[in-house]
């Protein structure tokens, strides 16, 4: 049997032409990546600052979050900082809570009623990503100082304008999914007997599952992030993590306890966003594609 | 009778009726006509097919049976009862879709079981009638398997089971064997047959694909652009295809251009000419005058000597020899400038004719057959459908794949 002597295959490094490694683009990514992360983490290491300062590192400690201390408040006894964390954790469960069942039905209207009217509110439906914030926000504190007013300002006003704000994210993704999965779902299920709103329940529900909970957790994490509507909107005692960073990084000093609470900001957004993520796959299992579509869900793409 | 419906009768699983009576149905799509006032009369207990290339209407006449179309005008009788404005859900008629559209989140049992929730059973009898079904599709043992855990022709089985454990009066089918490759497919034919035969529901089936429809069908109907250019049996519409399109679309692809010189009757053979060359043909429609199309079935074209001169022979020259396993099949270009196939048993000798070697074509007269009006072609009808319209099925459902 006659041999052919195959070269060994080189080292990536030693390829030639196009397939070369494209080390430019590499280094590019890395410095973006590390300038943009860098500060990010910078932040997140004085929250655990012994000291008091924001700009040299005095060794670890969890004081910022948890310390008793009168003078300097931590997250968790400062009442200011505490009722903070707490206004913001209860505006994204409201808010999600209310977003999300009207989210899906508008998502479930535009695309399985088709009608003139539908058409109309498809546009509705990209609002908030065309109007800009600051000017719903003024436009809102309007309505709820002139016409509404058994609106309060505060955690009502607060609520009500996020859902406006926010529906798009169930109306978005719950629909792209529906697009995805199709009519035939559905009508399997009224071929083997069932009313349209069985079919809705038994089978149309089940298949957004995935899309629904995605939607929640981005629209949780939305409202963490908040701070245009929030700061415009806010009563007496209704300030959020984002409203209370901002007012005193810029006026008093509360020092890493501001870090602090920001951190807790990053990680109730990252750990929503990795539980979407991981849950969303787990509920996806079994169909082709679902990594890139769970990524693109959770991304809001 | 076919074998199919007189044994229909003596199974005892088999739910009353099952008749269907179309009549007049007409769906258009805006400025489309999709389907243009077919009648079609199913007996309970036939395997019936709708067999067209993609655009022909078949998939939404099937849609509107099932009741996922509102008709435009035209009647669906079910037993005697119109349900063409009846929901999916109040008809007693059940489908097998082409994706097969199993619920993803229930496993193989719950699937089945999904239409029989409607139904107010006890539990211990859904549970029978789901080992029932998945028995009869040959699926014991898999009810707890997922679709996603399942082969293309496991899923087709349980959408089977899924459909038919409800005992409907009529099972609809739309391309079911499409997405399963070519051996997985031939044998699901002879199963599906044998199945239908055993249950004896009506089966409503959706094909593109003319050997499923010869293979399995009672009874067919051949249709173009919304409406039906032939009914009748598999034997019926092989053999003697009504017009060149039908022709065409089964597979008998050597068809001619010819004049009528002088008419036929039943006793005296038609007279035409193609090119210079004069012949007679004894099948088809006689009567044709003017422009005609002339059909004949490869295995029925002989190739004679070129020197060895008769009746209905024209001359030509072999193209293109092609070995095809138990039969060559030999490309002749005739001197007028048709191409005709022609397909010579293998029996162990050579074929005698090389490429370009001078032949003369036998037509024997009792395998001419005369198709009127020189129709349109199905190659050309495609044409003109994918042209404004690419697939109304795909426009009527954009979700199905």
């Amino acid at each position: 049997m006659a041999t052919v002597a195959v070269p060994p295959n080189k080292a990536s490094s030693r390829r030639k032409g196009p397939w070369r490694h494209p080390w430019g683009l590499e280094a590019f990514t890395w410095i973006y990546l590390i300038w943009s992360i860098v500060p990010i983490g910078i932040a997140v290491l004085f929250s655990f600052n012994r000291g008091k300062s924001q700009s040299a590192f005095q060794g670890l400690s969890l004081r910022w979050y948890t310390g008793t201390s009168q003078a300097f408040g931590s997250v968790m006894h400062d009442p200011i900082l505490h009722s903070a964390v707490v206004q913001t954790l209860k505006l994204g469960f409201f808010v999600t809570l209310i977003t999300i069942p009207l989210g899906v039905g508008f998502a479930i209207g535009i695309d399985r009623w088709r009608g003139r009217t539908s058409n109309g509110l498809n546009l509705v439906m990209i609002f908030s990503f065309v109007v800009p914030e600051l000017l719903l926000a003024v436009a809102l504190m309007f309505v709820f100082l002139q016409l509404l007013k058994f609106v309060h300002l505060g955690t009502d006003a607060e609520t009500a304008a996020l859902i406006v704000w926010n529906i798009s994210w169930p109306a978005i993704i719950v629909r792209a999914r529906l697009v995805t999965i199709g009519k035939v779902y559905e009508e399997a299920a009224a071929d083997l007997g069932a009313s349209r709103f069985s079919a809705m329940w038994r089978v149309l529900l089940p298949l957004l599952i995935p899309a629904i909970f995605a939607s929640a957790v981005l629209t949780f994490a939305s409202v963490v992030d908040d701070f245009v509507l929030v700061e415009q909107l806010s009563g007496p005692g209704s300030q959020t993590m984002s409203v209370l960073i901002y007012s005193q990084a810029h006026g008093g000093n509360n020092g890493p306890a501001l870090n602090a609470l920001a951190t807790l900001m990053l990680v109730f957004s990252l750990v929503v966003a990795g539980l979407g993520y991981v849950a969303y796959r787990f509920m996806t299992r079994g169909e082709r594609g679902s990594t890139t579509e769970a990524l693109t869900s959770i991304a809001g793409i | 009778m076919p074998a199919g419906r007189s044994r229909a009768t003596t199974t005892s699983s088999t739910s009353a009726g099952g008749h269907v009576e179309i009549v007049e149905l007409t769906k258009s799509f805006g400025e489309t006509l999709a389907v243009d006032g077919i009648s079609i009369s199913i007996e309970a207990g036939e395997f019936f097919s709708l067999l067209g290339p993609s655009g022909c209407g078949k998939t939404t006449t099937l849609r509107m049976v099932a009741g996922f179309e509102e008709p435009t005008s035209g009647a669906i009788l079910l037993d005697g009862k119109d349900v063409a404005r009846l929901a999916p859900n109040k008809r007693n008629v059940n489908t097998v879709f082409q994706s097969y559209a199993l619920f993803p989140f229930l496993n193989v049992a719950d699937n089945v079981a999904f239409g029989l929730k409607y139904q107010s059973l006890g539990r211990s009898e859904v549970s029978q009638r789901v080992g029932e079904a998945l028995d009869l599709v040959q699926l014991a043992g898999y009810e707890r398997r997922r679709p996603g855990q399942l082969s293309g022709g496991q899923q087709q089985r349980v959408a089977l089971a899924r459909a038919l454990v409800l005992k409907p009066a009529v099972l609809l089918l739309d391309e079911p064997l499409g997405a399963l490759d070519a051996k997985l497919r031939r044998a699901l034919q002879v199963e599906l047959k044998a199945l239908q035969e055993r249950v004896g529901v009506t089966f409503l089936y959706v094909t593109h694909d003319q050997e499923e429809a010869l293979t399995m069908s009672d009874r067919l109907a051949v249709m173009s652009t919304g409406h039906i250019a032939q009914l009748g049996t598999p034997r019926e519409v092989y053999e003697e295809p009504a017009d060149a399109y039908v022709a065409d679309f089964l597979g008998v692809s050597n068809l001619m251009e010819a004049t009528v010189i002088r008419s036929g009757t039943d006793s005296s053979p038609c007279q035409l000419q193609i090119g210079e060359f004069h012949l007679e043909a004894e099948c088809g429609v006689l009567s044709a005058t003017g422009a005609v199309k002339l059909a004949i079935r490869p295995e029925r074209v002989q190739l004679k000597p070129y020197d060895e001169p008769g009746q209905n022979r024209v001359p030509g020259m072999v193209e293109r020899v092609v070995f095809l396993g138990s039969a060559s099949q030999v490309i002749v270009r005739l001197a007028p400038g048709e191409t005709l196939q022609s397909l010579v048993h293998n029996d162990g000798e050579l074929v005698a004719f090389q490429q370009g070697s001078a032949v003369n074509v036998l037509l024997p007269p009792d395998a001419l057959r005369v198709l009127p009006g020189g129709g349109a072609s199905v190659a050309e009808i495609r044409e003109e459908t994918y042209g404004d319209q690419p697939d109304l099925a795909a426009v009527a459902s954009p979700g199905a794949p």
